[in-house]
Parts: C-alpha cells; sequence; structure tokens
C-alpha cells in the first residue's frame, strides 16, 4: 500500500472518501448496458435482467470490497465502537453523568497540580545548559549554601578546576527620582562574569567587563527590558547615557533581553531585578573578608563535572585556606546544590504532597466509575450475551467495552482540562508567596499530554476489569435468568471498590485534618511578640543628604515625634529589622572573656538596630535589666540588650548583666555592655525553635534601611497606612516607602506553605469523601433493590422495621467498617510524608484520626439514607407479585 | 493496521496485480473509458477464456485511483447516460512501464523454464 493510498484511505475511513452514492450509479449503468446487450442478442427481458446480474456479480459483496478498500477496516470498526459506545452512554445518562463528573473532577485536579509541578519543578530553568547551575556557599543549618563572603569564592576562583564560572550577587536598593516621586528600584550588584555564567547576553549594548568590577568604576548599569520600556520609553540611544540614583552618577552599558530571567525573581531575594550593577569589591576591601558573608554565590560547572565533585574540591580548598588563615575561617563546609535545587527546595513536598493527594482522588475516581461500570455491566449482560451469541468474539466485545471506557475517560478529561484552566488561576492566587516561577504555570501542550495520558490510563484502570467480565459472561445463562437474580462476583469486586474508595477518602481526610491542626498551631503560636494592632513601612535613608548618622538620626526623631503625633497612634517605634520582615542581620557576638581562640567560632546572634520604644510597641518581655533608653545616646556608653537564647547559649547560668560585648569583630568597634535580658523571639518561621537575638539602640548602631512601626489605638491598624507613608514623604519626598504591611499579615504569610497545603488537602479530601460516599450509596441501593423480594417476604413474616434496618445497614456498615480500618493504617503509613509541614501535632495523631474516622463513618451512614428508606417502603404484596 | 491489511489481502495479491495491470493497459490503449467498456474491451481481448467477475472491477478502479494511477470524472456516454469515466495519469502509464516490463520479464522466465523442461 502507498502512501498516499493509506493518506486517502484514511479520509475514506473518516467519511471524506468517494460517496456509496456514485459507486450505485455506476453498478445500475452497468447493469443496464449488459442487460441491452443481451437484448439485443435476442434474450427476453426476464433472461436478459439474470445474465447482467450473473455477469456483474454480487451486488452486497461488490459494495462491501469497495467500502473495505474506500477506509481501512480498523477505522471502520473504531468508528462503528465509538457510535454504538455513544449511542449506549446516551441511554443511560444518568450513569453518564456520575461517571463525567467523576472523572472530570479526578483529572481536572491532577491536570492543575500537575501544571504546577511541571513549572516549579520539572522544567528546566530558562538557561542555557542549566543542569551546570549551581549555588555555592557556606553550608547553612538546613544543609543549603548560605551566605558567603568575597574571599572564600576569590580563592575558590584562583584555586578551584570545577567550574566555568563563580559569581556571587548582593541586593542592593538603589531609587531612581523622577515625576516627583521615589521609586526605590529592585536591583542587585553582581561579579562581572554574572551574565557570562548564567548564559545570556545584553539585547542592546555590552555586558560588564573585569574591568568594571573594581572599587572605583563599578557605577555601571545594565537595565532590564520591563524598567528600560517603563521608565525609559525603550530609547534606543539609552547606552551610554548617565542618570543619577541617590545622588550619584551612573553610567547605563546596555538592556537585558525581555527573555532573561533574573535569578532574583524566582525570588531568590524575594525580590525581582530590573537593574543590575558590578559588586565592585577589592579583595583587601572592608567587606570582602570570609566572614563577611553576606553574598550569594553560584557557579557553572564545567561540562562532565559532578555536583559531588565540585563540592569535594571546594571543601578541601576550604581546609587548605583555614590551615593558611586559621582566625578567619570556621569549621563549617562548603555546601554546593543545584540551582534548580536550591531555588524549589522549599517548595518541593508541598507540591509532591499535593500531587499525591490528587493521585488518591484520581484512584477514587477510577474505582468509582469502575463501581458503576461493573453495575452497568450486569444490567447489560444480556445484550452482551445476545451479542456473543450472534457470533461476536471475545476480543471484539472487550474492545467494544473499553471503547465505552474511553470515551468515558477522554470525555472527563475533556472537561477536567476546562476545569483546570479555571482551577490553574485559583492556585496561583491561593499559593504561598515563596512558590518560585508561578507565573509560568499553565496548563500548555506539556500538560494536556499529561491529561491525555492519565486519561489513557485511567480508561484502562476502570474499563478492563468491568469489560473483561463483560465479555466472559456466559451467553446462555444470562439469557435464560434474563439478566435477574444475584451474581456473587460482581457484588464483592464492588464491595471491594467501595472499601478502596473509603481507605483512600481517610487518608486525605487524615491529611487534611493534620493540616488544619497545624494550621491552627502556627496561627495560635506565640512567635514572642504581639503582633495586633502593629503596621510597618520599610524605607531606606540613602544618598548624599544621608551620608552622616548625624542626619539619618535627625530624620528619625522628627519622624519619631510625627509619628507619635498622628492621630489613632497609641506608640511609634523605629528598626532596622523586625521579626517576619525578610531582612535579618546575623552579627558575631564576641563576649570579653569568653572570646573562642579562633573568633569566627563565636556564636552567630541577629541583631536589631532599634529605638527605646520598641520592645514595648511589640509587648517583647523584660527579663532582666533595663531597657534601652532614651538616654542610650550616640554620645553615651553603648548598651546592647540580649534575648533568653542568647543569654542562656553565650553566658550559660551567669548572668549577662554587665558582662561587655563587641559585635561583628572581636577586635574592632566598641565595648558594649548589656544592661538588660528579654524574652525570644521568632525570627522568621514560629515552626522552628527559637534562635538568640540581640537589640541595640538606633543612636549608636545607625542604619539607612529602617522600618516604621505604628501600634494603632484601634483595633484596626490599616486605616493608618495612607498617613504613615505619606509623614515620611512630608519629611523628605526623595525617601522611597518599599512595603506597608501589617505585622499579623507578615507572621501568617510565613505560614503560606502549611495554608496552601491545608486549604487544597481539604478540598481533595471533600471530594474524596463525596466520592467514596457516591460509590457506597451506588452499592447499598443497588443490594437494596436485589433484595427487594428477600425484604418483602421478610416483613410480610413479621420482620419489624428495626429489622429491615438492620439487614440494610448491616452489609453498609461491614463495608464501611472496613475501609476506615484500612484507611487508618494506610494514613499511618502515609502521612508522614507530610513531614516539616506539620507542626505542633503528631502525624499520628490519634484524635485527628479518630476525627476522620467518625466524619467517614457519618458520611457512610448518611449515604444509606435513602436505600434505608426505600427498604422500609417495601410492600411485601408487590414486592412478591413482581417476581 | 497495516498487518491487518496485508492479512486481508494476502491470498488475492497476485490476482489484483494481474487485473490493476490489464486496466491500466486498457486504458492506455483505448483512452479515457467507463467501468463497462473496460470490462467489455477485457472479455473481447482475452476471447471469453478470462471469467472476470465484472463487480471486481470497481474496488480496483477505486484502489488504482487511490494510489493515484488514474483519474475519474463524470461524463456522458455513446447512448447519452451519464456515466463515469477513468483516464490514466503520468504516474500511471509510467506504472503501466514498470508492470508491463515486469511481466515481460517474468513471462520469459516461465516460457524459458517451460521449454527447458520438455527438451531431455
Amino acid at each position: 500500500m502507498t502512501i498516499r493510498e493509506m493518506w486517502r484511505r484514511a479520509l475514506g475511513a473518516l467519511g471524506l472518501g468517494p460517496s456509496e452514492r456514485d459507486l450505485d450509479g455506476e453498478l445500475a449503468f452497468h447493469r443496464d448496458m449488459l442487460e441491452a446487450d443481451a437484448r439485443r442478442r435476442g434474450l427476453d427481458p426476464e433472461s436478459a435482467r439474470r445474465e447482467a446480474r450473473l455477469a456483474l456479480g454480487g451486488g452486497a459483496q461488490i459494495v462491501e470490497a469497495w467500502r473495505d478498500q474506500r477506509s481501512l477496516p480498523f477505522f471502520d470498526t473504531l468508528r462503528q465502537d465509538v457510535t454504538y459506545g455513544i449511542r449506549m452512554l446516551r441511554r443511560t445518562p444518568g450513569f453518564t453523568a456520575a461517571a463525567l463528573l467523576t472523572l472530570t473532577l479526578g483529572i481536572g485536579a491532577n491536570t492543575a497540580i500537575f501544571s504546577v509541578l511541571d513549572a516549579v519543578l520539572l522544567r528546566p530553568l530558562p538557561y542555557p545548559e542549566p543542569h551546570r547551575l549551581v549555588t555555592v556557599g557556606d553550608r547553612g543549618p538546613d544543609g543549603f549554601p548560605g551566605n558567603v563572603g568575597f574571599a572564600t569564592i576569590a580563592d575558590f576562583r584562583d584555586r578551584s578546576r570545577s567550574f566555568d564560572q563563580l559569581a556571587l550577587m548582593r541586593g542592593w536598593g538603589p531609587t531612581l527620582f523622577a515625576n516627583g516621586e521615589a521609586e526605590a528600584l529592585e536591583a542587585v550588584r553582581v561579579s562581572w562574569n554574572y551574565f557570562r555564567m548564567m548564559g545570556a547576553r545584553p539585547a542592546l549594548g555590552r555586558d560588564f567587563t573585569a574591568d568594571d568590577d573594581r572599587p572605583d568604576h563599578w557605577r555601571v548599569l545594565l537595565l532590564s527590558d520591563g524598567l528600560w520600556r517603563r521608565r525609559f520609553g525603550a530609547d534606543p540611544s539609552i547606552v551610554g547615557r548617565v542618570i543619577t540614583m541617590n545622588d550619584r552618577e551612573y553610567r547605563v552599558i546596555g538592556v537585558m533581553p525581555p527573555s532573561f530571567e533574573p535569578l532574583d525573581a524566582m525570588h531568590y531575594f524575594d525580590a525581582r531585578a530590573e537593574l543590575w550593577a558590578p559588586l565592585g569589591y577589592a579583595r583587601d576591601g572592608d567587606s570582602s573578608c570570609y566572614g563577611c558573608r553576606h553574598l550569594r554565590g553560584f557557579g557553572r560547572l564545567k561540562a562532565g563535572v559532578t555536583i559531588d565533585q565540585a563540592a569535594a574540591e571546594l571543601n578541601t580548598i576550604r581546609e587548605q585556606l583555614r590551615r593558611e588563615h586559621p582566625t578567619d575561617l570556621d569549621t563549617g563546609s562548603v555546601a554546593v546544590v543545584p540551582l534548580r535545587q536550591a531555588l524549589t527546595g522549599q517548595v518541593q513536598r508541598p507540591i509532591y504532597v499535593l500531587m499525591g493527594a490528587v493521585a488518591f482522588v484520581l484512584l477514587i475516581a477510577c474505582a468509582n466509575v469502575g463501581n458503576l461500570l461493573v453495575a452497568r455491566s450486569v444490567t447489560r449482560r444480556s445484550e452482551l450475551a445476545l451479542r456473543a451469541a450472534l457470533g461476536a468474539g471475545r476480543r471484539r466485545i472487550v474492545r467494544q467495552l473499553l471503547t465505552e471506557s474511553a470515551l468515558l475517560s477522554l470525555g472527563g478529561a475533556l472537561f477536567g482540562v476546562l476545569v483546570a484552566l479555571a482551577a490553574v488561576r485559583g492556585l496561583a492566587a491561593l499559593a504561598p508567596v515563596a512558590l518560585p516561577r508561578l507565573e509560568h504555570v499553565a496548563v500548555d501542550a506539556r500538560v494536556l499530554l499529561f491529561t491525555v495520558a492519565i486519561a489513557v490510563v485511567t480508561g484502562c484502570a476502570f474499563g478492563l476489569l468491568p469489560a473483561w467480565r463483560g465479555a466472559s459472561a456466559d451467553a446462555r445463562q444470562s439469557l435464560a435468568v434474563d439478566g435477574r437474580g444475584t451474581v456473587g462476583g460482581f457484588s464483592r469486586a464492588r464491595a471491594m471498590l467501595v472499601v478502596v474508595d473509603l481507605a483512600l477518602a481517610m487518608v486525605l481526610l487524615a491529611g487534611a485534618g493534620l493540616m488544619l491542626r497545624t494550621v491552627g498551631a502556627v496561627a495560635s503560636a506565640d512567635p514572642g511578640f504581639r503582633a495586633e494592632r502593629i503596621l510597618s513601612a520599610q524605607f531606606s535613608l540613602v544618598g548624599q543628604a544621608y551620608a552622616e548618622d548625624g542626619a539619618v538620626r535627625a530624620f528619625q526623631d522628627r519622624l519619631l515625634e510625627k509619628l507619635r503625633a498622628m492621630p489613632g497612634v497609641e506608640s511609634a517605634a523605629l528598626a532596622d529589622q523586625i521579626p517576619f520582615g525578610g531582612n535579618y542581620d546575623c552579627r558575631g557576638f564576641h563576649a570579653q572573656g569568653r572570646i573562642k581562640p579562633n573568633p569566627e567560632e563565636d556564636p552567630c546572634i541577629e541583631r536589631y538596630g532599634v529605638t527605646p520604644g520598641y520592645r514595648r510597641l511589640m509587648n517583647i518581655p523584660l527579663l532582666a535589666g533595663r531597657d534601652l533608653l532614651d538616654s542610650d545616646t550616640a554620645a553615651a556608653q553603648p548598651v546592647i540588650l540580649v534575648s533568653q537564647a542568647a543569654a542562656r547559649e553565650v553566658f550559660g547560668a551567669d548572668n549577662p548583666i554587665g558582662a561587655q560585648v563587641r559585635i561583628g569583630g572581636a577586635d574592632r568597634g566598641p565595648w558594649r555592655t548589656v544592661v538588660g535580658v528579654v524574652g525570644d523571639v521568632h525570627h522568621a518561621d514560629v515552626t522552628v525553635p527559637v534562635t538568640p537575638a540581640m537589640y541595640v539602640p538606633e543612636e549608636q548602631f545607625t542604619d539607612s534601611f529602617l522600618v516604621a512601626l505604628v501600634k494603632s489605638g484601634t483595633t484596626d491598624a490599616s486605616s493608618l497606612a495612607a498617613p504613615l507613608a505619606a509623614a515620611i514623604r512630608e519629611i523628605d519626598p526623595k525617601v522611597p516607602v518599599t512595603s506597608v504591611a501589617a505585622l499579623p499579615d507578615l507572621v501568617v504569610d510565613a505560614a503560606s506553605s502549611q495554608l496552601f497545603v491545608a486549604r487544597l488537602l481539604g478540598a481533595f479530601a471533600a471530594i474524596a469523601v463525596m466520592l467514596a460516599a457516591i460509590g457506597l450509596y451506588g452499592v447499598v441501593s443497588y443490594g437494596v433493590a436485589q433484595r427487594t423480594r428477600e425484604v418483602g417476604v421478610r416483613v410480610a413474616l413479621g420482620a419489624r422495621p428495626r429489622d429491615v434496618l438492620r439487614l440494610v445497614l448491616s452489609s453498609g456498615a461491614a463495608l464501611v467498617a472496613a475501609g476506615v480500618a484500612a484507611g487508618v493504617a494506610a494514613a499511618i503509613a502515609s502521612t508522614q510524608f507530610l513531614g516539616s509541614l506539620v507542626f505542633g501535632v503528631s502525624p499520628t495523631d490519634p484524635a485527628t484520626f479518630a476525627g476522620s474516622a467518625v466524619v467517614l463513618t457519618l458520611v457512610g451512614l448518611l449515604a444509606h439514607w435513602v436505600p434505608v428508606r426505600r427498604a422500609l417502603r417495601i410492600d411485601p404484596a408487590t414486592a412478591l407479585r413482581a417476581e | 493496521m497495516l498487518l491487518l491489511i496485508s492479512n486481508m489481502s494476502d491470498k488475492t495479491d497476485v490476482l489484483q496485480g494481474t487485473l490493476d495491470l490489464m486496466v491500466l493497459k486498457t486504458l492506455d490503449t483505448m483512452g479515457a473509458q467507463h467501468g463497462y467498456g473496460i470490462a467489455q474491451r477485457l472479455q473481447q481481448v482475452s476471447h471469453d477464456v478470462l471469467r472476470l467477475n465484472q463487480g471486481t472491477l470497481y474496488p480496483a478502479l477505486l484502489r488504482l485511483e487511490q494510489r493515484g494511477w488514474i483519474a475519474s470524472r463524470w461524463g456522458t456516454s455513446d447512448n447519452n447516460r451519464r456515466a463515469r469515466f477513468y483516464a490514466l495519469t503520468r504516474a500511471g502509464r509510467k506504472q503501466l512501464q514498470r508492470e508491463a516490463d515486469d511481466w515481460r520479464r517474468m513471462a520469459a522466465v516461465m516460457a524459458r523454464l517451460l521449454e527447458g523442461e520438455g527438451t531431455p
């Protein structure tokens, strides 16, 4: 067969070939001509007609052969099966609607969650050879690379042979002032080889060079495409132009293409960089030491080098460095982690948990539809037996039944995709703040392929067993009993499927219950301060005007004065960091007399620079000594407060009050006197144990990046948002106010992963329980229908309603009990996968499990409602007459 | 799919090929012709040696058309009736050439073989 012939036959199979009317016309013409011929030879009309028919051959066979030639036999059968299948499905609209709805829910949920999984975890990062990109840094407590010092990466670059490029990045907050409004830009400073490492090039202008990356040379800029369009009208002559930010001049050297996705857009800094400048560090600079860990390290591995090889090499080098500089490096190690993992490590578990949950929902959907099909095949036994008796082979019947399953699952897939399209938008709104690459979540070709794949697998999963059983129905027996009477095999299969339904629903219920308990525990956990009624606004005092600490302090004083005078404000304070505020500053804490031989080994403690009213405003308890006072000015003796955890870690059982400490370096800066001990706070996450903190007066440790805090006198703090921002701008309109947020919102956002998982698991559990209840209802009501006669006989013999009730409930109750029992066992085995997502409750919490079991049992009993009422209404006379 | 089709036509392949060649040659000699005309010509040339079930011509004509060797068009017959006329395409002419050559070679082989059998 030529390709051309196959193509035309395929068209023919789709009804696009030559029409049968044409053939009929041709054959009629042929027959008439033969007949005329015979008549000319002298035959009578009757004989002529017979001879013509004989010469032409059997009409039906010709048409049959011609039809076979017109199309492909496989397609023809398929079309028949599909047409027949659709007719059968339309004949039972209730069954079809139930099956389609079930599959739509199952497939839709899977498609939606898979679209998230695919975009966030599966799709390669949008850079050339992304598998070679890694993050490099001093190993943090979570095993991931933390920040790193400039000197460390510089030495790695000199000595390592595993990397094509090793690059560095730090946050940066320049302010662009235009049209009377200050805009704080999201920006980063990067080592000159950063774009080379990422494999990106500017669309306009040039990339950074090593010459740009020097302390006196670094004021050159690369703009993002977005910033270029937004603020500079996509002016192509931008390259070479000088722009002023924070009273300093910067020269634009290029614009990145719109396709370049900044790393930090993936929330590496919780920001989306629009502007890049070189790092401009020198080896001997103030911020370049090994312990000056404020940089993010990235690398591109040489082709063929594995992560483990690179990590081993860097750790060897680090050991060498530590021997060479014994007081500059601590005994930590270096972590090298694939970039993708570093970006998505936090969200991997929630996404996989949800994928597992929707897989369960799909399994339940399969079991349910399989159940419906088994029930249906019982009522269709006569039809199938008839077909078998008429000569349809077993394969043919299986194929027909599978076609019907496939129609159902493809229909479910079609509606499921529509559901997913709507759900993806909802997911984006619900997703945790830290979910990276969220903007790439979409139902695209890859996701559709997945949907089709699960639809096919689903169709086979729920269709194969009923199809096989349907095909093997004994023709004679089935025809003889006319589809009535009970068939043990079918009932057992259905009971099994319902137990599976209930067990899976139980697992999801338990999981959702645990997550609900977690959300409750997070919400009621004490962060160490009182967030209620507190509003925060971040702003920065940078540029020439604030080059002197005195200017910053003057601004602070004026602002505090204004805020305290604002109507509705109970109290106000300033800080350079706040808990749950996103910025942290861990500094070495060196207590006189307790400094280790290598001061780098002294503990690193979170530093908060605050104004004296801060502790009272935040409601952090004072445990010993005194609070910070207005008299702790820049000129006075430097003082410091330590948290309880810090006191315990550094001073053990000794009284820390009066101790002399240096922060950020054992041999630098003033000695500060510990004057008080305060309660612990959680810095960013109530689900991890508290870590030490210290508080220095803003007057004695002046910072340009500040948070203004006001506590409202009334319950609603949000009405203070606009006046708060206005107060800052009134003092200096060039000061950018970046984010205004209520403190309780910040605390809630920190638990957004748990909340996200809790909400979705809750929704999936609800669907699962509903589907399981429907499945149970189907089996019980079928059982009642089958036993109508038996019930009738019993009632006739004097059974009371209570006995009938017991009869109906006994079979269903056994199913519910089995399902709950199996479900509890399965839940104990599977809730451990929730792992760190669960907080404040054990993954096998008996109360949660018991509650879930009770809910499921109640729903199970509810599913008996209608069948029980039906059984109670059975009239013995009618029931018996019906036989 | 392909398997199904080759299974189906296994036995009739030789005959089909012969019929195809005969139809192509007939159209080459006579020009555009309807099914009845082709059948008449085949009967006439074979001097009724060939017993042709004339209806089987139509699936064959469809196959040849699907392969692009012949093309068809509705027209009017000699006795003023609507009839479908088939004509050789350029690809069909080439195919005829190829099949005729194959057939001649095969016939020559058969002839030699059968002659050789007669001599001691």
